[in-house]
């Protein structure tokens, strides 16, 4: 559905960009936006002939050029431009990692993003986030978001919001250390108010420790071979350091024990961990993330212990990457529809000012016509000249209802806006700058949503147009 | 007969009894299929197989209230009415277990049973018996409403005994399909198994003794040989094992959950061929 007109002088949305799947670290760090520079590189796109609106969505996997223009042509040279000039590449050479969506094609993709379809993650939730941080972004910026990119960025929101209430797409453990405490949840429902021991300061042990301390465990020890490393850790991340003295000891009272060593042995043992525990019957879920592994097979053997190494996790993992894969059909038709109902909106708009035109030149003919034949005609009074105007009118708007649907249905036709422009070009219509734009409510049926494509209405006819027709 | 407000005379309001039954069998047959198809999909139990089931609770619950102004007696006598009265306390279980989002997918094997005693209900009729005039008074509405909360809170706790006991065993195996993912975390099934035996085995206790006093009002004792007599205590023995492994010092989760589990076996077998022996078919048993 998505058009690109010859000449690129049309009204549309556009995107152009750089993501995980067309461009290495290297090049999206160098593309990447931060908050500081957002304003001046929006300041400076805007300013570039052709393009209305722009919204920056920069994140560590894409950094995105969100445009309304009217220029299409010149709209994605200036977004190519402006992402080669920081990647230190010149154009040709920033193609090749950059692309680039057009129309319908950009909602469809804005929506795919914030669903996170597009995500390295699939289904991961840090990107709702993301869009919805670069919209305020852009609502800060007098050149950023106007009312096409408001109703597009607000839409894609929605969408986002509507595919991880109404699908299963966000739920499941995706990462390791989610995968970890999904375990522990799966034993204890919930880690508030449980004690969780981590042993080893590592990376892993870290994000692992974050994710417990997100999930609400409630006293979380972190225990090294070096106290220094676990002082540390927890002074970045949170809990509390205990020496290894203090490790065994806690673990007659802990529900979750985490390894994530760098020894080349099993530091826990079943008959160590046995003596640790004494007399505990409550469960204790052992988290081994460390490779080569921290905890011998053997204790998985002990009543009442759960224990999972990096290959159980890597297993839950790709159950869950299933799990997730199965709900993207389900994700797809409702961006579909979103979509659809967004470009119905928009193109909508696009026709109200080609019929503002037509209306006001039959008006301005009917006003002529009128003027001419009451000037040659004497002794009316003021009711038989009211009942001629009221005549005219009536006879007039019924003459461009026709014409009023032809252009509505035009503007949802893929293939209308050529006819508009054409229309548009009679007219002597210049193209309509964004301030001038029907307001969106004005543009969209009772309810909010669009009239069906079916031929038996036009999706944005005003009051005025139906009683026209009526009258 | 008219049906307090609603007008309705005998024919009519019968009608309506069994068509509100068949709404409400309708719809807990949906909302159990429904939470089919999400445990065979390994997906996270929804909201839509609560909202069925309140549905269909609401239908159950308006047809026993029309039976009780149609027939100006509680549903409690004889076998369509009794068991429609047990199904609907059961399904009180599985909507308070719904409210804990972790526990939605307890009506995986507490709607069966539900299916089961509407079922009968509506195959022997839900329709006031000849003795039911004989079986009045105070005595006799705590006994069989305390018994019905009884085994209603036995079979939650069986039923979450048994996915305790199956959850259990997919952690230690590791095994991460349908079960660990549909079934609720060890503790919240823990919980409910509690739950169920501080609820159901207290009222299971009252029932059997306000039925024993009920008897002493026909100056009658305990009948030892009565089908129903036997169930109830067989039931309250097995459950009071399962109390007795609860509060065991130990390890006693996955213990008390095969026991509970066991319990219920036992019930339902002794509640099959006490129902084989009955010589009153148009009794509960």
């Amino acid at each position: 559905m998505g058009e690109r007109e010859a000449d690129g002088a049309a009204m549309t949305i556009t995107v152009v960009g750089a993501n995980h799947t067309t461009a290495p670290i290297e090049l999206r760090e160098r593309v990447h936006v931060d908050a500081e520079s957002a304003a001046e590189v929006v300041s400076r796109l805007v300013g570039w002939d052709g393009i209305e609106e722009c919204v920056i969505l920069s994140t560590c996997n894409r950094t995105e050029l969100y445009l309304h223009v009217s220029d299409v042509l010149s709209g994605e040279r200036a977004a190519l431009e402006t992402l080669a000039a920081r990647a230190g590449l010149t154009t040709s050479d920033a193609e090749s990692f950059i692309y680039r969506h057009h129309g319908y094609e950009t909602v469809v993709h804005l929506f795919r993003v914030a669903a996170s379809l597009d995500s390295l993650v699939l289904g991961e939730a840090e990107i709702l986030g993301q869009i919805g941080d670069a919209y305020e972004a852009g609502l800060q910026m007098p050149e950023g978001v106007g009312p096409v990119l408001h109703r597009l960025f607000q839409s894609g929101l929605a969408v986002g919001g509507a595919v991880r209430s109404e699908t299963k797409l966000g739920c499941g453990a995706a990462s390791i250390p989610s995968a970890a405490v999904r375990l522990a949840i799966k034993v204890f429902g919930s880690l508030e108010g449980r004690t969780a021991v981590v042993l080893g300061a590592g990376d892993m042990g870290e994000t692992t420790l974050r994710c417990l301390l997100v999930e609400g465990a409630s006293d979380v020890l972190v225990a090294n071979r070096t106290p220094e490393r676990a002082a540390e850790t927890v002074a970045r991340v949170g809990g509390r350091a205990v020496s290894m003295d203090e490790f065994w000891r806690s673990l007659s009272s802990a529900d979750v024990l985490v390894t994530s060593t760098a020894a080349t042995s099993p530091v826990i043992t079943k008959r160590e961990l046995a003596g640790a525990r004494g007399a505990t019957a409550s469960p204790l879920v052992v988290l081994d993330i460390a490779l080569p592994r921290d905890v011998e097979s053997a204790v998985g053997e002990l009543p009442s212990v759960f224990l999972y190494n990096i290959d159980d996790l890597q297993k839950v993992v790709g159950a869950t990457h299933e799990a997730r894969a199965a709900e993207v059909s389900s994700a797809e038709e409702l961006i579909a529809d979103h979509a659809r109902r967004f470009w119905r909106w928009y193109r909508a708009r696009e026709a109200a000012p080609v019929i503002r035109g037509l209306r006001a030149h039959a008006e301005a003919i009917r006003r002529e016509e009128v003027e001419r034949l009451l000037a040659g005609l004497d002794g009316l009074g003021d009711g038989d000249r009211r009942r001629i105007e009221a005549s005219m009118r009536r006879m007039l708007n019924k003459l461009l209802h026709p014409s009023t649907v032809a252009v509505r249905r035009a503007a949802l036709d893929p293939g209308g806006l050529s006819f508009l422009e054409g229309l548009r070009n009679a007219l002597g219509l210049a193209p309509v700058p964004p301030d001038d734009a029907v307001p969106p409510d004005e543009a969209v049926a009772p309810g909010g949503v669009p009239a069906p494509e079916d031929g038996h209405g036009v999706a944005a006819e005003t009051r005025e147009e139906r009683e026209a027709g009526n009258r | 007969m008219s049906a307090g407000g609603l007008a309705l005379d005998g024919p009519d309001a019968a009608a309506m009894i069994l068509a509100l039954h068949l709404l409400a069998l309708g719809l807990y047959a949906a909302a159990w299929v429904l939470q089919l198809r999400e445990f065979r999909q390994g997906r996270e139990s929804g909201h839509g197989g609560v909202r069925i089931t309140a549905g269909g609770f609401v239908a159950h619950g308006a047809a026993l209230a029309l039976f009780t102004l149609t027939y100006r007696s509680l549903p409690l006598i004889g076998l369509g009415p009794a068991s429609s009265s047990l199904a609907l306390v059961m399904v009180l279980f599985v909507l308070a277990a719904s409210i804990h989002a972790d526990l939605r997918p307890a009506g995986l094997f507490l709607l069966p049973p539900v299916l089961l005693l509407v079922g009968q209900a509506v195959l022997v009729g839900v329709g006031p018996t000849a003795g039911q005039l004989a079986f009045r008074g105070p005595w006799f509405v705590l006994h069989v409403t305390a018994a019905f909360l009884g085994y209603a809170g036995l079979a939650a706790a069986s039923a979450a005994a048994i996915m305790y006991v199956l959850q259990f065993r997919a952690l230690k195996r590791k095994e991460f399909g349908s079960v660990f993912r549909f079934f609720p975390p060890l503790d919240s099934l823990d919980r409910l198994n509690k739950v169920g035996l501080a609820v159901g085995f207290p009222a299971l206790t009252v029932g059997l003794l306000a039925g024993w006093s009920w008897t002493l009002t026909f100056g009658r004792g305990l009948a030892l040989e009565d089908p129903q007599t036997i169930l109830g205590m067989v039931t309250w023995g097995v459950y009071l094992i399962a109390i007795i492994a609860r509060l065991r010092p130990g390890p006693h989760g996955e213990r008390a959950a095969a026991i509970s589990a066991a319990a219920f076996v036992v019930t339902v077998t002794a509640f099959l061929a006490l129902r084989l022996l009955a010589g009153e078919p148009d009794f509960f048993l």
